[in-house]
């Protein structure tokens, strides 16, 4: 059977109309909406989201550099943004080993020293934490901060976030013995660097 | 005759053997060992401090964000003069789908002993379509489609997903669909909508690499269109056109020694 050409390029006409009416606004903008949120971070070296989408190539290869498993690449449901790497502090957090930065191939991570790495920046929900509602003298989040007395100080037992100092690896959310009803932590990190409106 | 003369499919399959077994193996090196000398599969690959990558992505990359990264530039440089001299080869020699369709091939030559036929024919000039449609669509969209759905990628993504997370990804029906397609003609995919096929063939339109017909010993037996995986036809001298792919199953096919590989 030959196909003819106009044949074909109807039917792919037809296939890509379909594609692009059927869903509704508010899958299409799903699709298209950077999933970067609090605890759902770029590794370090990021570029700014909105150019992220199209540097990176989707190429794995800082996944599977990452000793310790905190990169993972997303799944089809996070539309466009598929295949790229995400850190869930929460689950694993960054060691800032800084070996993915080094493999990236597109300049999607940009080489980048370790105390300068902004991922996000720490906040400790006071409503939330033990410490600050005074009903015991946990500080978790101070003992296993990477920059302990620079990004994490204590201030009369309770712990306070310096942004100068702040990596935002995600090791205090980790640590953090606190979880809410909504799936956080006591201390959670806000990705305020990477050009993503929360 | 040419019995004296190696064949090439069998050389074929073990390159494509042995590089299919890379990205197979490699998730399992740096998964329990740690090794990472060998990162990632074909869409971009690093072997110590050198890295490849593919140009398709590369360049959709860079055109999606307007930013020129020299690292990316230099990785995309040995499979740009590897197309420009040999064309194709990657799609024929190296690329994990056309392993499997391969594979599938000779399973089928095994299973059912009457010849295959290509049901569905398409211009070939779709695959340029295929390629301007990718590169415009990841211009309008802002985000490349080929990266996270191109098959050759996926199935490097899908060996990786399966070591590292013990899962897969949905996309993988991608590879099953284009498999399948081989059922109705023989390398649907890479015939008419493979965009980095359609960018490799591009880049190597001028050769060095060609299979050329010796017009003399040709009996037109049309043995070689028949054994071409892209139903080109050989005997008509499409083997020096701007869609083949350097494979050699023609000249492999060839009985009378009126192809072979010529370097000009």
């Amino acid at each position: 059977m030959r196909i003819s050409r106009r044949g074909f390029l109807s039917a792919g006409l037809a296939v890509t109309g379909c594609f692009l009416l059927a869903p509704q606004k508010a899958i299409a903008a799903s699709l298209f909406r950077s999933p970067v949120a609090t605890n759902m971070l770029r590794p370090p070296g990021a570029v700014k989201e909105d150019i992220f989408v199209g540097k990176c190539i989707r190429c794995g290869r800082c996944v599977e550099v990452c000793p310790y498993r905190s990169i993972q690449p997303l799944s089809l449901k996070y539309g466009v943004y598929a295949g790229t790497p995400m850190v869930f502090p929460a689950e694993i957090p960054c060691y800032l080993c800084m070996k993915c930065v080094e493999v990236c191939p597109t300049g999607t991570l940009l080489p980048i020293a370790k105390e300068a790495t902004r991922m996000g920046l720490a906040v400790i929900d006071r409503m939330r934490c033990v410490t600050w509602k005074g009903e015991s003298l946990c500080h978790t989040c101070y003992n296993v901060c990477p920059y302990k007395e620079q990004a994490i100080r204590l201030d009369e037992f309770r712990p306070v976030i310096d942004e100068k100092a702040c990596t935002g690896c995600g090791i205090c959310v980790h640590g953090c013995p606190v979880s809410t009803e909504e799936g956080k932590k006591a201390v959670n990190i806000e990705p305020i660097y990477s050009g993503v409106r929360s | 005759m040419n019995e004296h003369r190696p064949s090439l499919s069998r050389i074929r399959l073990l390159i494509q053997g042995m590089a299919f077994s890379l990205i197979l193996i490699n998730p399992f090196l740096n998964y329990y060992l740690h090794i990472n000398f060998v990162q990632g599969w074909y869409q971009s690959l690093g072997i110590g401090k050198l890295w490849f990558v593919s140009p398709l992505e590369g360049l959709e990359s860079i055109l999606v964000s307007k930013v020129i990264y020299l690292p990316l530039v230099i990785g995309m440089l040995s499979p740009v003069i590897l197309a420009f001299l040999l064309g194709r080869v990657f799609c024929s020699w190296v690329c994990p789908i056309n392993f499997l369709s391969s594979i599938l091939d000779r399973l089928a030559a095994v299973l059912a002993r009457t010849g295959r036929k290509d049901r569905w024919l398409l211009s070939r000039h779709v695959l340029w379509f295929a390629l301007l449609l990718e590169v415009i669509l990841a211009m309008v969209m802002g985000a490349p489609l080929f990266v996270f759905l191109s098959p050759p990628g996926l199935v490097g993504r899908e060996l990786m997903l399966l070591v590292f997370f013990h899962t897969v990804a949905v996309e993988g029906i991608i590879i099953l669909i284009v498999l399948t397609l081989n059922l109705i003609t023989r390398r649907f995919y890479c015939r008419y909508l493979c965009p980095l096929g359609g960018l490799l063939a591009l880049l190597g339109a001028k050769r060095r690499l060609q299979v050329q017909q010796d017009e003399t010993a040709c009996t037109k037996c049309r043995q070689c269109d028949r054994a071409c995986p892209l139903g080109l036809e050989p005997s008509k001298g499409e083997g020096a056109s701007i869609y083949c792919w350097n494979c050699g199953d023609c000249v492999d096919a060839c009985k009378f020694n009126a192809l072979n590989f010529k370097w000009q």
